[in-house]
């Protein structure tokens, strides 16, 4: 089963795509965080923090192009 | 004294001895070959498999996701093949899955079916960023390395080097 799963992937359709957005970030957020931060404890906090800015950011990233480019449609 | 040590007259030309140098160099190939493994070598274990642990989840998501040849294709993508094979043996396995599974000969038919291009785009972004995030892993291991053979921590800098008159 797994092997099919690796040789072939998914077919992602509407919502799944964006929230496939979050693991990412999540990722991101934590091995950052994890190397800029001596103590472990204060990591996750951090980590945390910046997932939620990061993920605040992209949306508010794509909100503000999906506007302008209705503004200039 | 007529003759200082060498580590001595180095450390005190603010050069590292070569020891150091020689565990910074194995802490970034280990820290290449499988992510974190440069940190578990150097002490800092638990550091070490939170970044095994989440850039190995996050590269083998992004196959999962996209596929093995929709993700991993280095003349397509060159350039994310490169920052895919930053994850180490990652990067180098699911190359050989996609080699075994992908028949010889551009031109015949593939067994296994292609998912959209949305999955494979996805898949790379993951895939590329587990690489690039290893990079990063691999250069803090690298400095805590050095800064643990100075004896310093995250942020601190060495005493000021007096300059040669």
């Amino acid at each position: 089963m797994i092997d099919s799963i690796l040789a072939a992937g998914q077919q992602l359709t509407g919502l799944t795509r964006f929230m496939l957005m979050l693991p990412l970030c999540l990722s991101v957020a934590v091995v950052y965080k994890v190397t800029r931060i001596d103590d472990l404890r204060e990591a996750f906090a951090a980590a945390f923090v910046l997932w939620i800015t990061i993920v605040i950011g992209m949306i508010a990233v794509g909100v503000g192009l999906w506007l302008l480019f209705i503004i200039m449609a | 004294m007529a003759h200082a040590p060498e580590t001595d007259s180095r450390a005190a030309a603010g050069l590292p001895d070569p020891a150091s140098i020689f565990r910074a160099a194995s802490a970034g190939l280990l820290g290449w070959l499988i992510p974190g493994l440069g940190h578990i070598f150097i002490g800092d274990k638990t550091r070490g498999v939170i970044c095994l642990a989440a850039i190995f989840l996050t590269f083998w998501t992004g196959v999962a996701i996209g596929g093995v040849r929709g993700t991993i294709d280095p003349h397509e993508r060159s350039l994310w093949f490169a920052a895919q094979l930053c994850a180490g043996t990652n990067a180098l396995a699911a190359y050989a899955i996609r080699q075994a599974i992908s028949p010889v000969g551009g031109d015949q038919k593939s067994p296994t079916p292609s998912p959209s291009w949305v999955s494979a785009e996805i898949g790379v972004h993951y895939t590329g960023v587990a690489g690039l995030l290893n990079v990063l892993v691999i250069l803090d291991a690298m400095s805590r390395s050095e800064r643990r053979n100075r004896g310093l921590r995250l942020g601190e800098r060495g005493p000021p080097q007096e300059t040669a008159t």
